[in-house]
């Protein structure tokens, strides 16, 4: 395979052969040097270097020829006593010299050919590549918004199975507003207005018109579309949201509910939203599994501090418990023993959970029902991942 | 309107903190004393069922609700003249509580005027 004669002069060949020239006669004129100050022949040394240079440098034909010009100068300049056979045997060791130069700027060729094509191939990759990054990039903030549609609706579904619920939460505090409002209007309609008791309704009014809008503020969240928002939150107080909500969901099924909640528990970096629909899907999963049983309807809410520092809630009810043999599919999209449900609630919940760095199982109750229980890292900023949930 | 004052307390039972005050005080503005309870089972444990002249109670409460509360009074022979407040009301619930002895069946939010009423009524039974 000839490659092309990648020395640097080669595309003119006139200042190779120039060159070749000039460096043996360079060479023939150190020697010169070294012969005045009697030291010892050393034109073989120069010419050779010469030789390499010319060949590296100036191409196979410069180089060649600097090496017939070195033999002849060697033989006829420096040492023209020489006898016939040594000049041979010189002569045979610039050839073989030469040869070796050829060789050698040969491999170089080939081998600058090579990496040129290989840097190509290299270049083409590393274009494809980003390329492929920038799809799949594009890929999974798709499928992160997917998820986060996927979210938002079951948040809507399920709140939407607690409209009841949610319209009583709001109805309470604006029924005690009209109730103080009337109040306040007898204190000052009286023949001698009382105002401090006229004052105290007023505030009264201020605190039920508060709560409503604090309530409604909470379903609004949970409505939300929107990426994950990180912040401090406090699991207890999440719990405690989330159960004032769907109380009297549970109350209308004659359900109580038990909060043991352990006091002084850190806070940790998570999504409040996320954690509030984990929180509002096992809750709900448990007030229906026990509507429609006889018996004690209970609702426990744990929280407690766990091994390696982790939070540990657990949410147990005394209902119809996991379904038989099917206790491990209960996770799966698409699962569901409702008639009405969408079978992805459970998914969520253990993937919002897992995005936080924690665990989320199920177990069954002894006599009767099950419990849910998932786990959080304290320090969930060094677990929390990029999936949105 | 103010009520003439009877020797007769009422007694409110409702698990919602802002509605037994709101109820305390509109009692209250009407010159009539009134003792609050978070639960039917608060009640019942107080004993003040006896001192009682009325009982304003929410019938969905956690635990022991209002009608299960009526029907544990009558059957202690301790017939309290009931006015029943809910958020939940549906014709059903109301007959049964009526038909129980309920004097009034009031839906969230009532007009103080009807509850005051029905408050009369049921002291000056």
């Amino acid at each position: 395979m000839g490659y092309p004669n990648k020395a640097k002069w080669s595309a003119r060949p006139v200042v190779g052969y120039g060159l070749a020239l000039v460096s043996v006669a360079a060479a023939a004129g150190m020697t010169e040097v070294f012969l005045h100050f009697h030291l010892p022949l050393a034109f073989n040394s120069f010419a050779f270097s010469a030789i390499a240079i010319i060949f590296w440098y100036g191409g196979t034909g410069p180089g060649i020829f600097a090496a017939v010009l070195s033999a002849l100068v060697r033989s006829y300049v420096f040492d023209p006593e020489i006898n016939s056979i040594s000049r041979v045997l010189y002569d045979l060791v610039y050839l073989v010299f030469a040869l070796l130069m050829t060789g050698a700027t040969r491999a170089r060729d080939e081998l600058e050919v090579r990496v040129a094509e290989r840097t190509k191939e290299l270049t083409r990759a590393n274009e494809d590549l980003k390329l492929e990054i920038a799809e799949r990039n594009r890929a999974e903030e798709a499928l992160r918004q997917s998820q986060a549609d996927l979210a938002q609706a079951n948040r809507v579904t399920t709140m939407g199975e607690l409209t009841a619920s949610l319209a009583h939460e709001v109805n309470q505090p604006i029924a005690a507003a009209v109730t103080d409002a009337s109040t306040c209007l007898r204190w000052l309609t009286r023949d001698e207005p009382d105002m401090k008791e006229a004052r105290e309704a007023a505030s009264r009014m201020v605190k039920d018109a508060s709560r409503a809008a604090e309530i409604i503020s909470r379903i609004r969240a949970l409505f939300k579309k929107g990426s994950p928002q990180r912040e401090l939150v406090d699991i207890n107080q999440i719990i405690r949201e989330m159960v004032e909500l769907m109380r009297s969901d549970a109350t209308r099924h004659s359900i109580s509910v038990r909060l043991e909640l352990a006091a002084g528990l850190p806070q940790f970096i998570g999504d409040r939203v996320q954690l509030q629909q984990v929180l509002m899907n096992l809750v709900v999963n448990s007030i229906d599994a026990m509507k429609g049983v006889d018996g004690t309807r209970e609702l426990a809410i744990q929280s407690q501090r766990a091994d390696d520092d982790q939070l540990q809630v657990s949410i147990s009810d005394t209902g119809v418990g996991l379904p038989p043999q099917q206790a491990d599919q209960i996770f799966n999209a698409f699962f569901t023993t409702k008639t009405h449900g969408t079978g992805m609630g459970l998914r969520i919940s253990r993937t919002i959970v897992e995005s936080h760095g924690g665990r989320l199982w199920a177990s069954g109750n002894s006599p009767r029902g099950a419990s849910f229980c998932f786990t959080l890292p304290v320090n969930a900023d060094e677990h929390m991942s990029d999936a949105h949930s | 309107m103010v009520i003439g004052k009877k020797a007769n307390m009422v007694a409110i039972v409702d698990d919602d903190d802002l509605m037994r005050s709101a109820l305390q005080g509109l009692l209250k503005s009407v010159g009539l004393p009134a003792q609050a309870f978070g639960s039917a089972e608060e009640f019942l444990k107080s004993g003040q069922q006896h001192q009682v002249g009325c009982l304003v109670a929410d019938i969905r409460m956690p635990g022991m609700s209002g009608l299960e509360l009526q029907a544990k009074l009558n059957a202690d022979h301790c017939r309290i003249p009931t006015i029943f407040i809910t958020a939940h009301g549906d014709e059903k619930m109301r007959m049964q509580a009526l038909r129980a002895g309920a004097v009034e069946f009031l839906t969230k939010p009532f007009n103080d005027e009807a509850l005051l009423e029905s408050v009369r009524a049921a002291l000056e039974r």
